[in-house]
């Protein structure tokens, strides 16, 4: 009996929302073993150099442990000398032209040329690792060095300059690194990048050949200096810009987004036809524009006839961002009540989900929630929702009298309920007809203190001051809410308690004349600030961690410097 | 999982050097203080005319090693005093010197073949000097640079650690486990 094959004719699952005029199966259950819808990928490369790293550490255990080491230097010396036995003069002029690939010069222009390319196309997660990936191998480079203080291969004649300990080779070392970089953070996937991967192992194995030729290095010390100038720098791409998230592309569009074609295209669908018994014919980039915390999407789905759904991706990147975000204000403002990052891209689609079930539940206006999906565990998962037809975004739209009464309702609608949205602003507001919806509840709260509510009302008269006039939304405010309470909104809001969109808005404003904010004080009852940001041990203790791994970083870049390496 | 694997292999990758070569320190001291000869064999290796290296017999106390570099065509290192200052002392290996406004001052009994020149820049209580140790195909410096109010008995006190290990003994020694020492004396093909 075919099982799957009833079950997906069947009906959906009583337990799942059902979506009016689309077609929706059973879904389907993915047994254990069987790789998700986005399997991680190191890649065949990632995979391999790990092997290398591995085996040369066992490679220098065996050496620690076995007493084997004059064996080796003989046999490597002896390597050397053969190697050089093929010298002539015209080839020896050769080697040493490819050999000026050694000169510290070299790297130091490629990584500063890449800082500078990464910085341009402001890529930042490409630049950190970067600089990360090389401060390590410097480390690393420089400690083996001083800790093995092996000398050049004795028995032949050195030619060319050389500098320091021959194990591992430096210049190999640099050169990978610098290439690695180019090749991972600025060259396209595909073939444009291998092609570059080819160009530089050619460069690299010139360079390796003349190191050899002119006797300057074993051939261990070039096999560790591959290691570390192609092995670390490619794990550490591949572990944390991989493409399939941090895509290096040229194409106009927020970093933040993430591509939604090829394998995570095709990853999507299959994972809403598994997990939410939905067909996909189309993912469309959707609202890319006011969204910097997730990937938003629309979905074409089948159905009678076919009907569109929002998605909204959520990363590792996302939730990363996230808490930098929130680290950075807990230094910049102090601890601001239930600021908690996210610990995991699942708590926070999870989270997304269920806020905008209980604002669907208390009848706020908002897109209904259709559940979420995995698609990398742990690492990606997307949140499907209603996609709201003719919603446009307040900040364009018409605002009337009675757009200007329901958006205040709503607001008052949240207090009742017990909720905060806040992230109210104009991106987050969508007029349709004479009515609005809230979207982007992701920071919303349930049992939020006072002034979180206060400043939900501060933020959305804010947004409709600015596209009518402060005293007409006061005036129509006064309908919903006391004046006691406007003014405890205004009391209670200030720059870090105003999304930037808003703020930014309030600034242009200002200087064509119209101070919004200044006006709603001005006409709400006087009353003093609001105290909410707080000195915390947690502020001290990250403020001082932060200038601590800054000062770290720091003295590994000048270090680098000082080596050459950068 | 992965990660931890990962993370594992980098730390071994890392730190397992160590374990082999823990008894190994990158202070150029000589051989019968050292375990290590390759930054002995290094400097030679550096000055491949020198028919001496420098090295350490010791550290006088207060006295701490501070770094090294070794490099086509010159090697040195410098050393540190609680008393002195940092960098106090730097010596250096070169193929020659210029002793131009040195004076020539009688070699110490222990210093035989080697031609000894001073060139004091400043005297205590701020004692900047140059000391050049000249000999076939080679030339030592030593660039004493005293932090102010310092002793000048700190300079005869590190320059009796310091002392020259002759090529023409590496060379031997190296020869008996089956390596060549290419250079003054030594003949290498390429």
């Amino acid at each position: 009996m075919d099982l799957t094959a009833d079950r997906s004719a069947a009906e959906p699952e009583p337990h799942r929302t059902a979506i009016p005029g689309v077609h929706q199966t059973r879904g389907r259950r993915r047994p254990s073993g069987e790789p998700p819808p986005l399997p991680r990928a190191l890649g065949r490369s990632g995979r391999f150099w790990i092997v290398v790293m591995a085996i040369l550490a066992v490679f220098i255990v065996v050496l620690a442990g076995f007493q084997i080491g004059n064996s080796l230097e003989r046999g490597e010396d002896a390597f050397v000398r053969w190697f050089a036995g093929m010298r002539t003069a015209w080839l020896t002029a050769v080697v040493r032209g490819v050999n000026v690939l050694a000169s510290p010069v070299v790297p130091r222009v490629l990584g500063w040329g890449t800082i500078l390319a990464l910085l341009a196309v402001r890529r930042w997660r490409h630049l950190v690792v970067f600089v990360g990936v090389t401060l390590v191998a410097v480390w690393l480079t420089s400690h083996l060095a001083q800790l093995t203080g092996r000398p050049r291969p004795l028995g032949v004649t050195i030619l060319g300059s050389w500098r320091g300990p021959s194990f591992p080779s430096r210049p190999l070392v640099a050169l990978g690194g610098s290439l690695m970089g180019i090749t991972y953070t600025l060259v396209v996937p595909g073939r444009p990048r291998e092609l570059a991967k080819w160009a530089s192992w050619t460069l690299l194995a010139a360079l390796g050949f003349a190191e050899l030729y002119l006797g300057q290095y074993h051939p261990t010390d070039l096999l560790f200096g591959l290691a570390l100038g192609i092995a670390l720098p490619v794990i550490a791409y591949r572990l944390h810009t991989p493409n399939a998230i941090f895509p290096v592309t040229y194409r106009t569009g927020r970093a933040a987004h993430l591509d939604l074609g090829g394998v995570r295209g095709a990853a999507i669908r299959q994972a809403i036809r598994d997990q939410l018994g939905l067909t996909i014919l189309e993912i469309k980039p959707f609202g890319l524009a006011g969204s910097g915390g997730s990937s938003p999407m629309r979905l074409t789905v089948e159905g009678d006839p076919n009907r569109h759904l929002f998605g909204k991706l959520y990363a590792k990147s996302h939730m990363r961002a996230d808490r930098w975000y929130k680290l950075g204000r807990t230094i910049l403002y102090g601890s601001l009540e239930d600021e908690k990052p996210y610990n995991s891209v699942r708590r926070l689609a999870e989270y997304e989900d269920y806020v905008l079930r209980v604002m669907h539940d208390a009848g706020i206006p908002c897109a209904q929630s259709y559940g979420f999906v995995e698609i990398s565990p742990e690492r990606e998962y997307l949140l499907v929702t209603e996609f709201l037809e003719g919603g446009v975004e307040i900040t364009e739209a018409p605002v009337t009298d009675a757009v200007i009464d329901d958006a205040l309702a709503t607001v008052r609608l949240m207090w009742e309920a017990g909720l905060a949205h806040r992230d109210v602003k104009g991106a987050n507001i969508l007029v349709r007809g004479e009515s609005i919806v809230m979207i982007d509840p992701a920071f919303g709260e349930l049992r939020p203190s006072p002034w979180r509510q206060a400043v939900d009302l501060a933020n959305m008269m804010v947004v409709l001051g600015l596209r009518t006039d402060p005293d007409r939304v006061y005036q129509r405010a006064l309908a919903s809410f006391t004046p006691e309470e406007i003014a405890e909104a205004f009391a209670a809001t200030r720059g870090v308690t105003m999304p930037s969109q808003s703020r930014q808005h309030l600034r242009d404003a200002e200087r064509t004349g119209r101070d919004v904010l200044a006006r709603f004080r001005e006409l709400a009852p006087k009353r003093p600030p609001i105290r909410i940001q707080r000195w915390s041990v947690r502020r001290v203790t990250h403020s001082v961690a932060i200038a601590f791994g800054a000062l770290v970083a720091l003295g590994l870049l000048l270090d680098a410097i000082r080596s050459g390496a950068l | 999982m992965r990660r931890s694997a990962l993370a594992l292999v980098l730390a071994a990758v890392a730190v397992l050097p160590a374990c082999g070569a823990g008894a190994r320190e990158d202070v150029p001291f000589c051989l019968e203080q050292s375990k290590n000869d390759g930054l002995l064999i290094l400097f030679a290796q550096a000055v491949p005319t020198a028919t001496y290296v420098p090295c350490l017999s010791g550290l006088p106390a207060g006295w701490s090693f501070a770094g090294e570099d070794a490099r086509s065509g010159r090697a040195s290192f410098w050393l540190d005093s609680d008393r002195a200052g940092p960098s106090a002392l730097t010596v250096t290996l070169t193929r020659s010197c210029d002793v131009q406004g040195a004076v020539l001052v009688p070699s110490a009994p222990d210093e035989a073949g080697l031609q000894r020149y001073e060139r004091p820049s400043s005297l205590p209580p701020h004692y900047v000097a140059t000391r050049f140790y000249v000999f076939p195909g080679g030339c030592v410096t030593y660039r004493f640079s005293f932090a102010r109010g310092s002793s000048f008995g700190l300079a005869l006190e590190v320059g009796d650690a310091i002392e020259f290990f002759s090529r023409a003994q590496g060379a031997k020694l190296l020869a008996e486990h089956g390596f060549r020492l290419c250079g003054a004396g030594v003949t290498c093909p390429g």
